[in-house]
């Protein structure tokens, strides 16, 4: 309490001030967030999910060496859900399904945690590069974003993915090299924004440092958008990388949700239906949660954003 | 002015996006490695494989490649497509023309339902219509379109065989005249509903899937911006002169709530068009999409390049496009107010 | 082995959701009207409202006149001497073009083509050394172009293939053994060969690259230049078949008309060959009733057994085994850096065995073949001349490997081993049922499975070395074991080169001299004897695992009569000149 009267008043921004502010803060934007019970429901499916992922190897018997790669039971194959010892069936290759789906998650998490990790941090350099030091490195940088951005999303990650080879681990170079730019965009209109905001200028008048301006004030309100970003983008990344497994980019018996539904696919139209239906069922609920989620956020924390 | 200087400005930088955009693009194929995998066989012998290399330049340093390949675009020269077996040119169109019209369709269908739905969720804000309609949209975008597609087809296809795949019936394509290649188009050029209705037919599966997504942002676009509008001041003094709430919605807030939306439309383009490739898979329709998947599975590379080339073009061109007629829109807006 | 249920209770309630919701949409079906393009379209009686087939309308698909069959690849030419050995464009070949022999419906019996005769030296037509080849040329053929062919079309088509000699094509086939080509008189054509050979007939004159081509049609679009491929040629083929192609829309569909002035038993109807990538989208098709016939591997099996209106064929096995092969000529360092063995691993025949030991066939076969398929013994192929149900065939024998492992010394620190295979098929299967199977067996053996683009798994196939030291893929289908053991069995062959087989088989000659001797011993049972030798031989020192043996299998509409199949023909094994509905 005492701090926010020792601070200048033009500090107090939305997001950034003393720890017990922020903290303070936090609280009520979670309380809000929370007052929304579609987005709660998202987060108990999240929180259900990341349960699932990290809890594979306790709740199933990991298939090694690579506990990644489906165990397939070359005697039991096509059997239907409520078969003993494979409760959701299996696939074509004898893989159990239900298997596909716990181990999928960890995939995913896997997946989604590394692309969002490594793109907001390549973004974050980026563009706090273009927005903090300007001129022609600005210029150069955003070229580069907008070359980038000239090549639809799905495009771009395939072409990359496929020459590199069908592997997931291509996959996840592929997103991470598709998705940086969002965020350097984000980061450097933030730094753009804050740059002009008078309460940077006073701060520069009574004497920080370049580096603690930026630390202090421009990081923590960039935050806001690159949140909501990224909440989302751990839906999305998860339904275009499953999208790619589907055309056939990631390596074969692999378990992950879109090599489920594209092994499974041609088993539906004979019934066969439980070997794609609940991995599909498990990407549209897994990008539905993050989409509640970071609707709800975007609602509380910066309503006037648009989604692309 | 400020417009023109801002469009010559974006004009002036297009040609280092698309320079760049093509380095990018070979760069990456190259990545691959060497395209001549795509006219080899087991059988060659590494000689047969070396005379290969020779008719097709491959055994160039890859800077001279990148000219003869630019250069090649320049003349119209796309290269050869080991999927399609044929110049990648001499498909293109039959292609692209294909993937134009369920883009297009499917764009109809998204920008109406979505207006539509928008419309009618915002002006309930709040109510039961706004919640069903934001499950609609919030679904619709978490939705793999590959899966939906799946659905799709099991039901109307297989079971009830309503809608046949593919994107003509051949005995009916064939007994009308071709002269833009848009089915539908040309169909009503030569006056045969029997044509158009076969259109319409192997249009109606394809264009749901793939616009669902779309329709989705559109509809959220839509609403938000429309529920914005409705707070706006000039809203309270319409409806305080008495005009009907119908009134005031179709003439001021809807109309104004359109232009957000129209960036979103303009940006949406990028998104249908990406959709194509898995619902041209999966409803084996003969563009470009379905294209681009084949030859991702098969390594071709001049087919993938010339592919995402033309597409980010496309894409570079329409977000120009939005762009000046958001900027127009707006000032008439800015003006009219 | 798995419950199959014809109409599952949840797709019944997707329909009813489904007939609620669009409960008015449903009518308008539109007859199908006779569009009649061209004129003298098809043989009559099937001309009735095919409004009958099949209750749903699938938008009016000129289904009652025009035979469909769903294509899972496009051709890349269909020019006789460029097409390569496997490739969509044999499809269209085997039925516009004729060779002077043929492969006979049944078994591998030859049939006369545009020869009237199949030489043999009992009609005199081989002489006695096994050396010239005479060929009784058909009189009164016409081709597609209108004009007559004679033993001149002959030589300029043979001549024309070894002159063009492309990269892509198979005329290596011909300019390997034929040392001349003569034209008698208008109606002899007489072949003389470099050396005698047992397989010239099953292999050679049967193939696609031997063809007949119209020598005017020919000359009048371009004519022969060496090293060049033909563009006219590559999409407009002028053979004697019993079809015409009328139409090819690249990446859509072919087009073949019923040939009217064709010398034998003309065509029924005519043929839309569709090109249908996806799977699931010919699967759906065929049970749909929109396509009448598709190729199918056994995998797909139960997605059509039991379905409506559409009957499986299984006959014979395929002359294709699947085979994973061992690579030990490549250089220190160049395979995936994961992998721990040098070019010394395979070399050692211990260790081959003990792979062959290990495979999980039983898993393999019922697994990715579906049931539909079986072992087969090194190396002879179920069906083809040399086989015998007697020679020894790899069962796994896990104890019996182990044993193997340790006395070959890598069991205890094991090893890692890349397999690349091409993406999203059987042999991607084959990969991780290998994987699975030694995994089994001791955790510390990895096989890593790479699944590769074809291109890119192409490259790496064509390159020498191979820089992989296994692979998966099946084998060509030979008509005759000469043949096949050049490519895949014999020392300095063509397999046996590029993986260093000399340094891995323990008596190298031994095998090279019995192959040699088969391959120029005219006297089949002889043959046969040298055959039977060789069998144990290439069992204990085995160069590949063979995974399998599919068996052949087509899937069509119960309304196609006239079936049959003939593994020996090239993909997909079916002339549809016999067939009507």
């Amino acid at each position: 309490m005492a701090e926010v009267a020792q601070h200048p008043p033009v500090v107090t921004t939305p997001v950034s001030g003393p720890l017990a502010v922020r903290l303070r803060r936090l609280g009520e934007i979670v309380r809000q967030v929370l007052r929304n019970p579609v987005t709660v429901i998202g987060l108990v499916i999240i929180v259900l999910m990341f349960t699932m992922a990290l809890l594979a190897p306790v709740i199933t018997t990991p298939n090694e060496p690579n506990p990644y790669q489906m165990p397939r039971d070359w005697s039991a194959l096509n059997e239907p859900p409520g078969t003993p010892g494979h409760p959701l069936g299996t696939t074509a290759h004898g893989g159990d399904v239900l298997y596909g789906i716990i181990w999928g998650s960890r995939t995913s998490l896997r997946l989604s945690l590394i692309v969002v990790g490594v793109t907001v941090t390549i973004g974050t350099i980026v563009g706090s590069l273009a927005g903090y030091l300007g001129g022609k490195v600005d210029e150069f940088l955003m070229r580069v974003v907008d070359i980038f951005l000239a090549i639809p999303e799905l495009i771009f990650a395939l072409a990359i993915a496929a020459m590199l080879g069908p592997s997931f681990t291509n996959i996840i170079l592929a997103l991470a090299v598709v998705y940086w730019v969002k965020y350097a965009r984000i980061i450097r209109g933030q730094i753009m924004h804050i740059k002009q905001n008078d309460y940077v200028d006073s701060a520069r008048v009574i004497g920080d440092s370049k580096f603690h301006i930026y630390a202090k004030d421009v990081l923590p309100n960039s935050f806001t958008p690159v949140m909501v970003q990224a909440t989302m983008d751990m839906g999305s990344i998860v339904l275009v990388g499953a999208t790619l497994s589907f055309i056939g980019l990631a390596e074969a018996g692999l378990a992950e949700w879109g090599v489920l539904v594209s092994e499974g696919q041609v088993g539906i139209s004979t019934g066969r239906w439980w070997a794609s239906t609940f991995p599909g069922l498990m990407i549209f609920l897994w990008a539905l949660a993050f989409n509640l989620v970071g609707d709800g956020l975007r609602d509380v924390l910066d309503p006037r954003t648009e989604s692309r | 002015m400020q417009i023109r200087d801002y469009l010559i400005r974006r004009l002036m930088v297009l040609p280092i996006l698309l320079i760049g955009v093509s380095i990018i693009v070979f760069t990456l194929t190259r990545i691959g490695g060497s395209p001549i995998g795509i006219y080899l066989s087991h059988e060659m012998t590494p000689e047969e494989v070396e005379q290969l290399e020779e008719r097709y330049g491959l055994n160039e340093p890859l800077p001279v490649q990148y000219l003869a390949w630019a250069g090649g675009v320049l003349s119209g020269d796309l290269g050869w497509s080991g999927v399609a077996v044929a110049p990648v040119t001499a498909v293109f169109g039959d292609k692209l023309t294909a993937t134009m019209e369920l883009a297009t369709a499917a764009g109809i269908v998204a920008v109406t339902l979505g207006i539509t739905l928008g419309t009618f969720a915002g002006s309930r804000r709040d109510r039961l219509p706004d919640h069903l309609t934001r499950v609609f949209s919030v679904s619709g975008s978490s939705m793999p379109d590959f899966w939906f597609a799946i659905l799709l087809l099991i039901v109307f296809w297989v079971y009830l065989g309503w809608f046949p795949i593919g994107r003509s019936d051949p005995a009916i394509w064939a007994s009308i005249a071709h002269p833009t290649g848009l089915y539908t188009v040309d169909s009503l050029m030569a006056g045969s509903w029997q044509a158009l209705r076969d259109a319409i037919w192997h249009l109606i599966l394809p264009a749901m899937t793939l616009g669902l997504a779309t329709t989705a942002i559109i509809t959220r676009m839509m609403r938000s911006s429309l529920v914005e509008e409705l707070n706006e001041d000039y809203v309270d003094a319409a409806r305080a002169k008495g005009l009907p709430e119908r009134l005031v919605l179709k003439r001021h807030a809807r109309r104004n709530a359109l232009i957000p939306t129209v960036t979103v439309i303009g940006l949406s383009f990028g998104f249908l068009l990406q959709g194509t490739v898995v619902v041209e898979i999966l409803y084996q329709w003969p563009g470009m999409g379905r294209w681009l998947a084949d030859a991702v599975l098969r390594g071709d590379q001049a087919t993938i390049m010339a592919y995402v080339l033309f597409t980010s073009v496309l894409f570079l061109t329409v977000n120009l496009a939005v762009d000046i007629i958001y900027a127009y829109l707006d000032r008439r807006v800015v003006l009219g107010s | 082995m798995d419950t199959r249920r014809r109409t599952p209770q949840w797709s019944r309630l997707l329909v009813v959701v489904a007939l609620l919701a669009v409960a008015c949409t449903s009518g308008g079906t539109t007859e199908t009207t006779g569009e009649d393009g061209e004129a003298p379209t098809t043989t009559g009686g099937e001309g009735e409202a095919p409004a009958t087939t099949e209750g749903g309308d699938e938008g009016g698909e000129g289904s009652g006149d025009v035979f469909v069959h769903a294509a899972d690849d496009e051709a890349t030419t269909v020019d006789p001497a460029q097409v390569e050995p496997g490739e969509g464009g044999e499809t269209i070949i085997t039925q516009v073009y004729e060779r002077l022999i043929e492969v006979g419906p049944d078994g591998p019996d030859l049939v006369p083509g545009l020869a009237t005769e199949v030489p043999t030296i009992d009609n005199g037509l081989i002489s006695e050394d096994g050396l010239t080849y005479t060929f009784p040329i058909r009189e009164g053929v016409v081709f597609h172009d209108g004009t007559e062919l004679t033993a001149e079309d002959v030589k300029y088509s043979w001549d024309r293939a070894m002159t063009m000699d492309l990269p892509e094509g198979n005329a290596g086939l011909l300019a390997d053994i034929v040392a001349e080509t003569n034209v008698v008189d208008d109606l002899t054509f007489e072949v003389t060969l470099s050396e005698p050979s047992a397989s010239f007939l099953n292999a050679v004159v049967t193939a696609s690259v031997a063809s007949i081509v119209s020598q005017d049609a020919v000359e009048a679009n371009g004519g022969v230049v060496a090293g060049e491929v033909n563009e006219f040629l590559t999409a407009n083929p002028v053979g004697t078949g019993a079809y015409e192609l009328t139409a090819w829309n690249r990446g859509e569909n072919f087009q073949l008309g019923v040939f009217e002035d064709y010398w034998g038993t003309p065509a029924n109807i005519d043929v839309r060959i569709d090109i249908a990538p996806d799977t699931d989208t010919r699967i759906l098709g065929l049970r749909a009733g929109e396509y009448d016939m598709m190729e199918i591997d056994p995998s797909l099996v139960p997605d059509l057994e039991g379905a409506e209106g559409v009957e499986i064929y299984s006959g014979e096995f395929l002359l294709e085994p699947i085979h994973i092969g061992f690579n030990t000529r490549f250089e220190e360092g160049s395979l995936p850096p994961e992998d721990t063995i040098g070019p010394d691993f395979f070399q050692d025949p211990l260790i081959r065995r003990a792979f062959n030991l290990t495979f999980d066939y039983e898993g393999f076969i019922a697994g990715a073949l579906g049931g539909m398929g079986g072992t087969v013994p090194h190396y002879f192929p179920q069906g083809m001349l040399g086989y015998s149900e007697d020679y020894p065939v790899y069962e796994q024998d896990l104890a019996a490997a182990q044993a193997l492992f340790e006395e070959a010394g890598v069991w205890d620190e094991g090893f890692t081993v890349s397999v690349i295979a091409e993406e999203g098929n059987l042999f991607e299967v084959a990969a991780l049922v290998l994987r699975d199977s030694m995994a089994a067996l001791n955790p510390a053996f990895e096989i890593r499975v790479l699944a590769q683009a074809e291109a890119q798994f192409d490259e790496a196939h064509a390159s020498d070395p191979v820089p992989y030291a296994m692979w998966v893929k099946n084998s060509d289908p030979f008509a005759d074991p000469d043949a096949l053991m050049n490519a895949y069995i014999h020392p300095d062959g063509e397999w046996g080169t590029v993986h260093g087989m000399r340094e891995m088989y323990q008596d190298p000659d031994a095998i090279a001299g019995l192959i040699d001797e088969a391959g120029t011993e005219l006297d089949t049972d002889a043959r046969l004897a040298l055959y039977e030798e060789l069998a144990p031989m290439l069992y204990d020192d085995p160069m590949w695992i063979i995974a399998g043996n599919e068996t052949a299998l087509n899937a069509h509409r119960d309304t196609v009569t006239g079936f049959v199949m003939n593994p020996l023909w090239p993909r997909p094994s079916v002339k549809f000149a016999f067939y009507d509905k």
